[in-house]
């Protein structure tokens, strides 16, 4: 089951936001290894420079700068040994251009943070329920 | 919110009517279609038989005899309109490489059934909770 093994790499800007993640995955208990990563660059490098081990899970920001969310995805998903990691977008855009690409790109989900941080608490036990029927 | 109809493919008579009264407990009875193979699934996605909208949820057991599991998903994700669907690979039994011809084909999970009937409320509950949590693009014109 996923929440045991695997590696959760958080794509992420926002230092505020990464703070929030790692407060909502204590808050549930979750306990695998977070790596993170300031945008699609930094991401890329990483995965590719194996820091972060299989098997692995990505949460996925969409605006960031240098590399946005999905131009991340575009490249992570041409790359051989990259293509099949779960993503799950968790952004602030409700921008319906980015859904229709990040699904193309055939994200796990697309999930919109929302605005209180026991919603977002909540979202994240969801999430977690959800990872623990999922085999990898 | 689940704004999306849903397309079950299995031919197991005892999982499809576990899913169904699953779903129509959780309020998703009108949504909800069902294919016992590959070939019926395809007909409801693209051909006589085409749900509209398009179902943007497929669950399939892909290790069923007699359904051609990664055939299917092999060409509902090179087809324009259907790729972006979000997949879910539910399955009772175990096949290494069809599991890993799914994963490579980007499924959005492959879960295993529970094996006792009375787990299936709380699994299908689960996956539906997730559903409420992501959000979907609005319908193609």
């Amino acid at each position: 089951m996923i929440q045991k093994l695997v590696n959760i790499l958080l794509v992420e800007d926002d230092e505020v936001d990464v703070m929030n993640v790692k407060r909502a995955f204590s808050k549930n208990n979750i306990k695998n290894d977070l790596f993170v990563a300031g945008n699609g660059v930094e991401a890329l490098e990483m995965l590719r420079g194996g820091i972060v081990p299989l098997p692995r899970i990505i949460i996925l920001d969409i605006n960031m700068p240098k590399m946005n969310g999905i131009e991340f995805l575009k490249e992570m998903r041409e790359d051989e040994n990259l293509k099949n990691i779960s993503v799950f977008v968790m952004t602030t855009s409700n921008e319906d251009s980015d859904k229709i690409n990040a699904y193309n790109l055939n994200v796990a989900g697309y999930i919109l943070k929302p605005l209180s941080f026991e919603k977002f608490i909540a979202s994240v036990a969801t999430l977690k329920d959800f990872w623990s029927l999922c085999e990898m | 919110m689940i704004n999306s109809n849903i397309l079950v493919v299995d031919n197991c008579k005892v999982d499809v009517e576990n899913a169904k009264k699953a779903f129509s407990i959780l309020g998703l009875k009108d949504t909800l279609y069902f294919a016992e193979n590959d070939l019926e699934a395809w007909d409801k996605l693209q051909g006589n038989q085409k749900i509209s909208p398009i179902p943007k949820i497929l669950l399939i057991d892909i290790n069923q005899e007699g359904i051609k599991g990664i055939d299917l998903l092999l060409k509902i994700r090179k087809h324009e309109d259907l790729k972006s669907i979000l997949i879910f690979v539910i399955t009772g039994t175990d096949n290494e490489k069809n599991k890993s011809d799914a994963l490579n084909l980007n499924i959005a999970g492959y879960l295993h059934k529970p094996i006792q009937s009375d787990k299936s409320f709380d699994f299908f509950s689960i996956l539906y909770n997730y559903w409420n949590i992501i959000e979907y693009s609005s319908e193609k014109k």
